[in-house]
């Protein structure tokens, strides 16, 4: 009786909650109602993917800027050699620093590695501010680490 | 010890406290769906259209089961989702661990560089599922703040 009574509440409160989150994304414009195009991996598709190679013919190129996007606390404890740390969550907060950098300018951005994703998403949000030349190391961090490529801590 | 678990106002804390709990996760994730979608696409184990519902409904019945865990309404029910939820959450956590990601939770925050998962997200998660089962089990489901706020009925001598 009590499994019962508690199987008739949840499904009654799962039934409220498709509709609550429905409504709220319907009226705040988010999820399947997401009228702009936002940050999503989607966009990857879209994003120049650059392998280590590349990103080392880049680096030794001097002609191009990486952009750490992992938290302050990683790149204080080691990043790529030359590159700028700009945490997705900070993006709003450094547009005077980017605002300094030619927008035609190449900017290679990296984050841990293939797993995760603010790399993409910082990507995403500097092509939409205007730069042309944005790719994406996915590899990033680890895999230029591995290879044991210029660093500095 | 009993009487303990058995003790009014530590079923009532132990209920502000679970529910609390999740009332903060759903609010930080009902801010950002699209972040709790690509948090939720990290843990690689469904596609962006699954995600992307997960992300809608989720938060909401996060909110709903702490506020109505909280207030005392369909206790049995949140207390059973909540349980449901932690189970899962934390079997998703293992495989993720178990695969390798370095993924960050997206438990109470959507920014992919904090709250990385690791064995002491399970180990919280496994004392929030201790609790819950424990509140789920307790045979007075009427300690809640509707119970202590309603008329009680005077006595006639």
């Amino acid at each position: 009786m009590k499994l019962r009574q508690s199987l008739h509440e949840a499904f009654l409160l799962i039934i409220a909650a498709v509709f609550l989150g429905a409504a709220y994304t319907f009226v705040t414009h988010q999820g399947f109602f997401l009228k702009t195009q936002a940050v999503q991996p989607a966009a990857a598709s879209t994003m120049e993917m650059i392998t280590l190679a590349a990103a080392k013919d880049l680096f030794e190129s001097n002609n191009s800027i990486f952009i750490d996007a992992r938290h302050e606390f990683d790149y204080q404890a080691g990043h790529i050699r030359g590159a700028v740390n700009i945490p997705l969550k900070m993006f709003d907060a450094q547009f005077t620093l980017l605002n300094k950098i030619s927008k035609d300018k190449v900017l290679i951005v990296y984050c841990d590695g293939a797993e995760c994703n603010s790399s993409i998403e910082l990507a995403v949000k500097l092509t939409d501010s205007g730069f042309t030349n944005v790719k994406v190391f996915f590899g990033g961090w680890q895999e230029w680490n591995s290879a044991g490529l210029p660093i500095e801590k | 010890m009993k009487s303990f678990f058995s003790n009014t106002p530590i079923i009532l804390l132990a209920r502000i406290f679970l529910g609390g709990l999740f009332i903060a996760a759903g609010l930080d994730k009902i801010t950002d769906v699209q972040a709790f979608a690509n948090s939720i696409l990290q843990y690689k184990v469904v596609g962006q259209l699954l995600s992307m519902c997960t992300a809608t409904i989720l938060p909401s019945l996060e909110l709903l089961c702490g506020l109505s865990l909280i207030i005392g309404f369909y206790p049995r029910g949140c207390e059973l989702l909540m349980t449901v939820m932690l189970v899962v959450f934390t079997m998703l956590i293992a495989s993720a661990l178990y695969r390798g990601l370095d993924i960050s939770c997206g438990c109470f925050s959507q920014d992919p560089n904090v709250s990385k998962i690791g064995y002491q997200k399970i180990l919280e998660n496994c004392g929030l599922i201790i609790l819950s089962v424990w509140l789920l089990l307790v045979r007075n489901q009427d300690i809640n703040f509707l119970h202590i706020f309603r008329k009680q009925p005077e006595i006639s001598r």
